[in-house]
C-alpha cells in the first residue's frame, strides 16, 4: 500500500476533538478526513492534499476552542472561587 | 526531546494526576459540557472526564458506564498507534484502516447514531447516557 504518500487525514485527532470538547469542529474534521481518504483512493492527490489541510484547520480550531473554553471556565471559577470551594463534595 | 514535547508531556502527566485523584462526579469545578449546560442534551462526548477518571483507576466497566464512545475512541487510538509504531520501527507495511475510504464515514455514522440514542430517556438507552 502507499500509505506514505497519502496526506495525513487527521481522523484520530478529529475523533479526539469530538469526544473531548468540540463536537462541531470534530465532525467537520471527520468529514474532511473521509474526503482525504476517498479522494486519494480515486487518484485525486491534490484534492486529498486540500482536504487534509482543511481537516487540520478544523481540528486545530476545535483544539483551540477547547483550550479557550477551559481557560474561560477557569477564569470564571477563580472569579467566584468561594462558590467552587463550598460546592466541593456536595454529592456526599 | 525538545522543549515543546517536554511541555506537553508535563501537561499530560499533571492532567492525568489530577484526573486520577479527583472524581469529576464529586466536585463541580471541572468544566461542564457547554451543550449539556445550555440545552440539556448530551453530546457524544459527555461523560469523558468521568470516563478518564475511571480509566486511570483501571475501572473499565466505569468507563463504559460513562461513555461507550470514549472506549471505542481509545481502541481506535490504540490501533492507530500500534500500526504506526510497527510500521515505523520494524519497517513493516501493514495496512492501516484509518486510511480506508470508508472508515471516516462509518465512524461519523456511529457517532451520530450514538448521539441520538443516548438522548432517548427510556430504559435500554439510558445506559448510554453518563451518570
Amino acid at each position: 500500500m502507499m500509505d506514505q504518500n497519502q496526506p495525513k487525514n487527521y481522523l484520530v485527532e478529529s475523533i479526539l476533538v469530538t469526544i473531548f470538547c468540540c463536537l462541531p469542529f470534530g465532525i467537520v474534521g471527520i468529514v474532511f478526513a473521509s474526503q482525504v481518504n476517498s479522494k486519494f483512493s480515486s487518484g485525486d492527490y491534490h484534492g486529498a492534499q486540500e482536504a487534509s489541510e482543511n481537516a487540520k484547520k478544523w481540528m486545530k480550531w476545535g483544539l483551540f476552542s477547547g483550550i479557550a473554553i477551559i481557560l474561560l471556565y477557569a477564569i470564571v471559577i477563580f472569579a467566584i472561587g468561594g462558590l467552587a470551594i463550598m460546592g466541593f463534595g456536595n454529592d456526599y | 526531546m525538545n522543549l515543546k514535547t517536554m511541555g506537553f508531556l508535563l501537561l499530560g502527566i499533571s492532567v492525568a494526576i489530577l484526573y486520577f485523584f479527583v472524581n469529576p462526579s464529586d466536585v463541580n469545578f471541572f468544566p461542564k459540557c457547554p451543550l449539556y449546560v445550555t440545552t440539556g442534551i448530551y453530546c457524544p462526548g459527555c461523560g469523558s472526564q468521568r470516563a478518564t477518571h475511571q480509566l486511570l483507576q483501571f475501572n473499565l466497566f466505569g468507563v463504559l458506564q460513562q461513555n461507550v464512545l470514549y472506549f471505542l475512541g481509545i481502541l481506535v487510538l490504540g490501533y492507530h498507534g500500534i500500526i504506526t509504531g510497527l510500521n515505523a520501527y520494524f519497517k513493516k507495511n501493514i495496512y492501516n484502516y484509518i486510511y480506508h475510504p470508508k472508515t471516516p464515514i462509518i465512524i461519523l455514522v456511529i457517532i451520530i447514531i450514538y448521539w441520538v440514542l443516548r438522548n432517548i430517556p427510556y430504559y435500554p438507552f439510558t445506559i448510554l447516557a453518563p451518570n
